[in-house]
């Protein structure tokens, strides 16, 4: 027995540098901000770092524009990431089935997620833009009133969902496109010689062999969503008001702004537990849908 | 005999070469940094190029985005890394960044070149405390600005005197604005009557600022415009804010359509393009007005409008005044040079900045097109030839005529300069976009803003943050 366990320890010496290396690399950051959330560090002015428990988490809790920064992501990032699953399918479904032009669609339609968030967030803001912008030129042409897209706050989230949507359905389109062409030829051949119908084939076949592709989407679209700021800075610096504040650009205020480091690091493990919530609740549901179809 | 010409030819040229390189930087290579380009960066590159030639040393501009600025200087100075030589930035940084820059040399502070530069930049806003820790580069503040072809109609004023009663001319007051705005909406020559920046991120408040200084710079109790300069308590809840922050949420009426979204950068298009009769901005807008725009040859500014009523925050009552009183407010207040103390060619880069702002130099810098520089010297104005090139004499002499008349007003209002700056303004961003946007009554926000103002005075330490304001506002030290 004793002959046996020596060699075992020493493996683990061999684990250590590896672990080392995760350590430092990925957790100490986290940790480190862990550590600062409970203290009022602030750069500018320079205040020394002091213990104040878990004030700066019940400052952040306490706060309605940390709710509404909340509210607001969380309308953006579930009606744009439906949307982009929705309408990225669909693309998906027609260039798989080779409609005429289907490579130069292909390209097209990629091409936006290429595109930097800001760039986007500026070319919409001129689409959008009230005086000089061509959809308000349309607009105002066809003889209806001037339409304030971007300060009205309703209309103001429904043009960020719309350049989320935009930007980030090709990535939805690419992944359901190889998923599309990864799925067994026979099975859609046997459908087909069973005659059922389009509809039903997509409905009970398409669907669910690629529900756990889906999932892995839209997870990773609700993940990335979360983290919306460029568009919103750009578009409309959080306004009017604090109506299209996210919860990354309230947290790029407070900590780029005001250097409130303190505070921000509460916040960002606010925000872990907030995204961790969502998408818990996001892979039960689709756990659930998943085992409907079993 | 030839041997010796051929022996003294070599050593006449390196003599020359010598001679050239004054004071001698040879070997020398200054780090200047600054925001992005071509603003203010390409004037410290022409300026570079200068200094090469002048002192056989090297210049490398380094440019950061404006919003990495702030940071990136003060980690380098506080963490002295010896980074810079030599750092672009803004007044309102002066407070936190005043520990760590080198004092001015004291033959920089002297003769015809010093005298030159406009005594409230040299006197007040280069000052810290009684040192000289900062060179203007740029000389910045708000200005109106106006249509010629509209304001000079014949029709047009006769039109404006039968409805409002009096004159039309350069508003004097902010209500003669309004009116001014509201006769030109959708009529008389123009779309909209004016542009401001409403816009969250988009420097509103420095727009919100200069209505709130013509209710609040009160002469009878100086440095009282922010705080209570004893009691260092916000002020920006009295009287006097709020009938600027209404006044300024009712021009949003005479603005563009969407006007909420925009921030300075909009507001100059639509004047120089001829949408709107007026606008309130920097030296910018003239300067595009008259060169890219639809509207050259009728390019005016005047001195921001004043009021005859301005509130006492000691009296807590209006004081007022038989005529309207100016309080043309320095924003921003221009881009200016520090030198680190950690740096290495201290005496170098000193002499860099002596050379940018020389009036040679910073004279050909202002009418580059996008240098960025604006006038800051008594030359400056004085020199309406070397203005030609973009200006009409009557665009001219009403362009540096509003700005010098800005600066030599008896009430001129100095902006924010406050360790903790960026806290204090993103509080009121905040608010003051609800407040516009309707979502909450103006007074409510400016309790807010107050309360939040009184709240980072006590974090930050309410003796120190009074001192600081009072260095600012040019008040000695409470005893």
């Amino acid at each position: 027995m004793s002959v046996g366990t020596a060699p075992d320890r020493v493996k683990y010496l061999f684990i250590w540098p590896a672990f080392l290396v995760v350590l430092t690399v990925s957790l100490f950051p986290l940790i480190y901000a862990l550590i600062v959330s409970f203290q009022a560090v602030r750069l500018v002015p320079p205040v020394p770092p002091r213990f104040v428990g878990l004030d700066n988490y019940a400052q952040v809790l306490g706060s309605g524009r940390f709710w509404g920064a909340m509210w607001t992501t969380t309308i953006i990032v579930f009606v744009s990431v439906a949307l982009q699953y929705v309408i990225g399918f669909t693309l998906a479904l027609v260039l798989h089935h080779n409609v005429p032009g289907a490579a130069l669609y292909r390209v097209s339609f990629l091409l936006p997620m290429f595109l930097a968030p800001v760039g986007v967030a500026l070319i919409a803001r001129m689409i959008f833009h009230p005086v000089l912008g061509p959809v308000n030129a349309l607009i105002t042409g066809l003889g209806f009133p001037t339409v304030t897209f971007l300060t009205d706050p309703a209309l103001a989230i429904s043009v960020l969902i719309l350049v989320e949507v935009w930007q980030w359905t090709p990535f939805v389109v690419l992944l359901m496109l190889a998923g599309l062409q990864g799925l067994p030829a026979e099975v859609f051949e046997a459908a087909r010689v069973d005659n059922i119908p389009v509809l039903r084939r997509f409905r009970d076949i398409t669907f669910p062999m690629l529900l756990p592709l889906s999932t892995a989407v839209v997870f990773i679209r609700l993940i990335e969503g979360y983290k919306v700021v460029d568009t919103a800075f750009v578009l409309t610096g959080g306004g009017p008001g604090t109506a299209t504040e996210t919860l990354t650009l309230y947290a790029y205020y407070e900590g780029f702004r005001k250097f409130n480091i303190g505070m921000t690091s509460a916040l960002s493990f606010v925000f872990l537990v907030v995204v961790t919530i969502a998408g818990t609740l996001y892979l039960v549901a689709a756990q659930r849908l998943a085992r409907r179809y079993r | 005999m030839k041997k010796y010409l051929l022996a003294i030819v070599p050593l006449l040229m390196s003599g020359t070469a010598y001679a050239a390189c004054s004071p001698d930087y040879t070997g020398v290579t200054l780090k200047v940094s600054t925001q992005n380009g071509p603003a203010i960066a390409s004037a410290l590159q022409a300026a570079g190029k200068l200094w090469e030639e002048k002192t056989c040393g090297k210049v490398e501009v380094v440019e950061f985005p404006f919003g990495d600025l702030y940071t990136k200087f003060l980690t380098a100075m506080s963490q002295q890394t010896g980074d810079f030589d030599v750092i672009g930035f803004v007044p309102a940084w002066v407070p936190d960044f005043a520990p760590f820059l080198s004092t001015m040399p004291a033959e920089i502070q002297q003769g015809a070149d010093w005298e030159d530069i406009h005594p409230v930049y040299r006197e007040r806003l280069m000052s810290w405390n009684g040192e000289i820790k900062s060179a203007t580069m740029d000389g910045d503040m708000h200005m109106l600005n106006y249509r010629a072809d509209l304001f000079e109609d014949a029709k047009n004023k006769e039109e404006f005197k039968a409805k409002y009663g009096y004159d039309l001319a350069a508003p004097k007051t902010w209500k003669e604005y309004l009116d001014a705005a509201e006769f030109f909406t959708g009529a008389h020559g123009a779309k909209f009557g004016t542009a401001e920046a409403y816009k969250r991120g988009g420097q509103q408040f420095w727009y919100f600022f200069s209505h709130a200084a013509s209710y609040t710079n009160n002469p009878n109790y100086a440095g009282s415009m922010f705080f209570d300069p004893e009691t260092m308590d916000a002020q920006i809840n009295n009287p006097g804010w709020l009938r600027a922050l209404e006044e300024y949420k009712k021009a949003l009426d005479f603005n563009p359509p969407g006007s909420l979204n925009n921030g300075s950068g909009d507001v100059r298009p639509l004047y120089a393009g001829g949408t709107v009769a007026m606008n309130l901005d920097w030296a910018d807008s003239g300067v595009l007005g008259a060169t890219e725009g639809s509207i050259k040859g009728n390019v005016r500014t005047a001195v921001l409008p004043g009021s005859t009523e301005i509130w006492n925050a000691k009296a807590k009552a209006w004081d007022k005044f038989d005529t309207p009183v100016a309080s043309p407010f320095l924003a921003f207040g221009g881009w200016q040079l520090g030198v680190p103390a950690d740096g290495k060619n201290q005496a170098a880069a000193w002499d860099f900045v002596a050379l940018t702002i020389s009036p040679a130099v910073s004279g050909k810098a202002i009418v580059t097109a996008n240098s960025g520089v604006n006038p800051y010297r008594l030359s400056h104005y004085s020199n309406l030839e070397n203005w030609s090139s973009i200006f009409t004499k009557e665009e001219a002499e009403s362009y540096l005529g509003a700005q010098r008349a800005s600066l030599d007003s008896p009430n001129v209002a100095l902006d924010l300069r406050l360790p903790g700056f960026n806290s204090y303004t993103d509080v009121l961003e905040v608010e003051l976009s609800k407040a516009l946007a309707g979502e909450v009554e103006p007074q409510a926000a400016l309790d807010t803003i107050a309360a939040e103002w009184n709240k980072l005075t006590d974090e930050f330490g309410r003796d120190s943050q009074l001192a600081a304001y009072r260095a600012s506002m040019g008040l000695p030290a409470l005893k």
